[in-house]
């Protein structure tokens, strides 16, 4: 009889390279934190309570220009709007049986990222579990928290006399979007991938990033209702 | 921590909470089956991986060789990687490791 893993160590193990990713832009979360003016304490809360990178940094840069309070904290909320389609769409792929009772803890971790692997999981014939989905969630989340905390103790200098290895750290998520699309990839979902694609380009180079993003999500995921 | 910080970090954490974990407790995927929004929902998986990875190289898109020569690289390290092992992880790695290398040579 051959031993097999437990879920929970397959999904810590699913999440590496999302570890490696988290880590460095964390880490530079917790230098732009500090130099904001908000102390290791702040940075930390920041990173555990809220935990979605692109608005925490917005959130600095609100904060600290003295933006107010209800305006700043639903301009972060309406950047995250996004998540609202993750679980369902996991949960569609996962199939009816799949278990949920713990949904309530593990969803917490469903970042772009994890929800980006987790799918591909399910694409490549991994089993659906909530033990997979606490492993893969609590390897990004702990990157996250942690790369924070390093940063925000060891300021801007760290990585200054290593271009190379920070540059590489940085194009770790962009790679891992790339492996993910690649992974999930099949004929009928092309006009959705190019739909999403380039409504993402128009809408960033048009609007704001976040507006790109929000919209080709969309554009995409109703692209998807024409096909047959 | 000020108040201010506290306010906006509860209500921000908060909505993040209720975004991703209600709609999995409410069932929403359930009461998709079937419908136009099954069909929503699963194009929604990909449409978003497109959109983050398109989100994510854009800004490495320049006519500057120096920006953009490590992305290119690094995509065809991992489209490379990717056709030869099959392995999310490696080709991850692989595509960081290319780029990263390439910002060494190309200075």
């Amino acid at each position: 009889m051959t031993p097999t893993r437990p879920a929970f160590l397959d999904g810590l193990i699913a999440s590496l390279p999302i570890i490696l990713g988290y880590f460095p832009i964390a880490f530079s979360f917790g230098v732009a934190a500090t130099r904001a003016g908000f102390s290791e304490i702040d940075a930390f809360s920041l990173s555990l309570v809220i935990y979605a990178g692109a608005s925490q940094f917005l959130a600095l840069a609100l904060l600290s220009s003295g933006a107010p309070v209800l305006v700043a904290a639903f301009t972060l909320i309406a950047m995250n709007l996004r998540h609202v389609l993750y679980g369902p769409a996991l949960m569609r792929e996962a199939g009816s049986e799949a278990g949920r009772r713990q949904a309530w803890a593990w969803a917490w971790g469903l970042t772009d990222e994890v929800f980006g692997q987790a799918l591909g999981s399910l694409a490549r014939g991994q089993r659906f579990s909530e033990p997979y989905m606490f492993g893969l969630g609590l390897g990004a989340y702990a990157s996250w928290v942690s790369g924070t905390v390093v940063g925000a103790y060891a300021g801007g200098g760290a990585l200054v006399g290593w271009p190379a290895v920070n540059a590489g750290l940085g194009f770790m998520l962009p790679a891992l979007f790339l492996a993910l699309l690649l992974s999930i990839l099949s004929r009928p979902q092309l006009p959705v991938i190019g739909v999403a694609g380039l409504v993402t380009v128009v809408g960033t180079l048009a609007l704001n990033a976040t507006s790109g993003i929000l919209l080709g999500m969309l554009a995409g995921a109703l692209t998807g209702l024409v096909r047959r | 921590m000020n108040w201010e910080l506290l306010t906006v970090v509860a209500l921000a954490g908060a909505a993040n909470w209720v975004f991703r974990a209600l709609p999995i407790l409410a069932r929403a995927d359930r009461m998709a089956v079937g419908g136009w929004l099954g069909r929503f929902l699963s194009s929604t998986g990909p449409a978003a991986i497109a959109t983050l990875f398109v989100a994510s190289i854009l800004p490495a898109l320049s006519p500057d060789l120096a920006r953009l020569a490590p992305a290119l690289i690094g995509t065809v390290a991992v489209l490379a990687t990717w056709v030869a092992c099959r392995s999310v992880v490696l080709a991850t790695i692989a595509g960081a490791i290319a780029h990263g290398l390439t910002v060494w040579l190309v200075g």
